[in-house]
């Protein structure tokens, strides 16, 4: 990776994908030659179960602008049920995080299935305009 | 009030003296009238110091857990919150049902120690109209939901508008809220009060305490105390008992119970009509420990 000396801003964006499904459609769209933009990081878990509130929080405190939590289908779920307590969750979640004052395309959940790597790229399009047009993330970053 | 008082020492001196419990945890006076302390009577001697008054606030339900790991038998005083406190400790199998004899009153509404204090102080520039302390005015269980002994008649819930400040909250923009939440939580001194008087916190080991991997950053500054709060109210969510313990204990008056509330209402929009310990079914589980296929996702 060449460094490049632009200032223009790009987005940060941490995209938590569950092995089974969404890092396969990742790993699909890439495969087809897909493109989506360089923007994202993408965090590999084991399941949708173990995508902890506390990612999202920690990744918005360390310098995200963007977080998308994203695993199987419900029904669809590798151990069997991961995904639905995750459902429940971010949910929850979700609505507290705008409640404190984020703004909700900043923390966004998707089904992604393995074989739907075109949707992966479309997803990840998606993500990174809704993020451009908000701009750089303040909110709980670290002070530090 | 002195009939709950003369009550309540009978009980607890009949059950110290014939060992059904060991200790009989109640409230006791403290130097000024308001200034009334959670209280551990071991004999019917002691169970003389018991009293109970307008000012008898404190949710007992919470000290509980300090004998968890022991085999007392344990008597104890609940208000209708409180014993919903004793149904979320049951729940997480925190203690067990014979070990304890509940006493329930129905509660006629407590007042504010704190509020009593600056009026005797004449610090009060600002008299609140209320009667009763804050948490009390929007009670929607005053009577105990489980007891094996009941003292006082029924009272109806004083619920008027549960969640008013939440839809405050909720009409501004996102901007204005995050200010909002700024403002109000860079006060807060992270003392922990809120945490340790909570009885749906019951973790042996705190995520605030852990240090490796340190989750959430002890420095006082606005956003980790930001964090503190989000991730403590998400902890609460599906076990918060709204007895506004943490609210009343913060000494620098965040209105916790707001991101509470927030989750109460949601858990109760998307997952069915759910309050946190109303009847203690063995092996039901809270919201956050089931799903079902059905559930919204509209997120998407």
């Amino acid at each position: 990776m060449s460094v490049e000396n632009n200032n223009e801003w790009n987005p940060k964006i941490i995209v938590i994908a569950c092995n089974w499904c969404t890092y396969a459609a990742a790993d699909l769209a890439g495969l087809n030659h897909y493109e989506y933009p360089a923007d994202i990081r993408i965090i590999r878990v084991p399941c949708s179960g173990r995508m902890d509130p506390l990612f999202m929080l920690r990744a918005f405190n360390r310098g995200a602008d963007g977080v998308l939590l994203s695993g199987c289908h419900p029904g669809d779920c590798h151990y069997g049920t991961g995904n639905y307590y995750n459902r429940r969750r971010q949910m929850m979640m979700k609505r507290l995080m705008q409640f404190v004052g984020l703004e909700p395309e900043r923390y966004q959940t998707s089904w992604i299935s393995g074989a739907e790597g075109s949707k992966f790229a479309e997803t990840m399009h998606k993500l990174v305009e809704d993020v451009t047009a908000l701009g750089p993330n303040r909110k709980l970053r670290d002070e530090r | 009030m002195n009939d709950f008082t003369q009550q309540i020492q009978d009980i607890a001196s009949r059950l110290l003296d014939n060992g059904q419990v060991d200790v009989f945890i109640a409230w006791h006076k403290g130097q000024q009238d308001f200034q009334v302390q959670p209280y551990f009577a071991r004999s019917a001697d002691e169970a003389q110091n018991i009293i109970f008054n307008d000012y008898s606030i404190h949710n007992l339900s919470n000290s509980l857990l300090k004998f968890r790991d022991s085999k007392e038998k344990i008597g104890i005083v609940v208000k209708g919150c409180d014993s919903r406190g004793i149904i979320r400790l049951l729940e997480d199998n925190q203690i067990q049902r014979e070990r304890l004899y509940i006493v329930g009153i129905c509660c006629p509404g407590m007042k504010d120690p704190l509020q009593a204090m600056r009026d005797e102080l004449g610090f009060n520039h600002k008299p609140e109209s209320t009667e009763l302390a804050a948490k009390c005015n929007d009670c929607i269980q005053p009577n105990p939901v489980i007891y094996d002994e009941l003292l006082g008649t029924e009272q109806s819930p004083r619920v008027q508008d549960r969640f008013a400040r939440v839809k405050e909250i909720e009409a501004m923009s996102a901007d204005e809220r995050y200010q909002f939440f700024e403002e109000t939580i860079s006060r807060c001194i992270r003392c922990y009060a809120c945490r340790e008087v909570c009885v749906a916190c019951d973790c042996r080991t705190c995520i605030f305490d852990e240090m490796r991997p340190q989750w959430v950053g002890r420095e006082n500054n606005t956003t980790d105390n930001l964090m503190y709060h989000i991730v403590k109210a998400s902890h609460m969510a599906g076990r918060c008992i709204e007895c506004g313990e943490c609210e009343r204990v913060c000494p620098v008056n965040i209105p916790l119970m707001l991101l509470n509330q927030k989750v109460i209402k949601d858990v109760n929009e998307l997952f069915g009509p759910y309050e946190a310990g109303m009847q203690y079914v063995e092996g039901q589980k809270p919201p956050f420990s089931m799903y079902e296929e059905s559930d919204p996702d509209d997120f998407l």
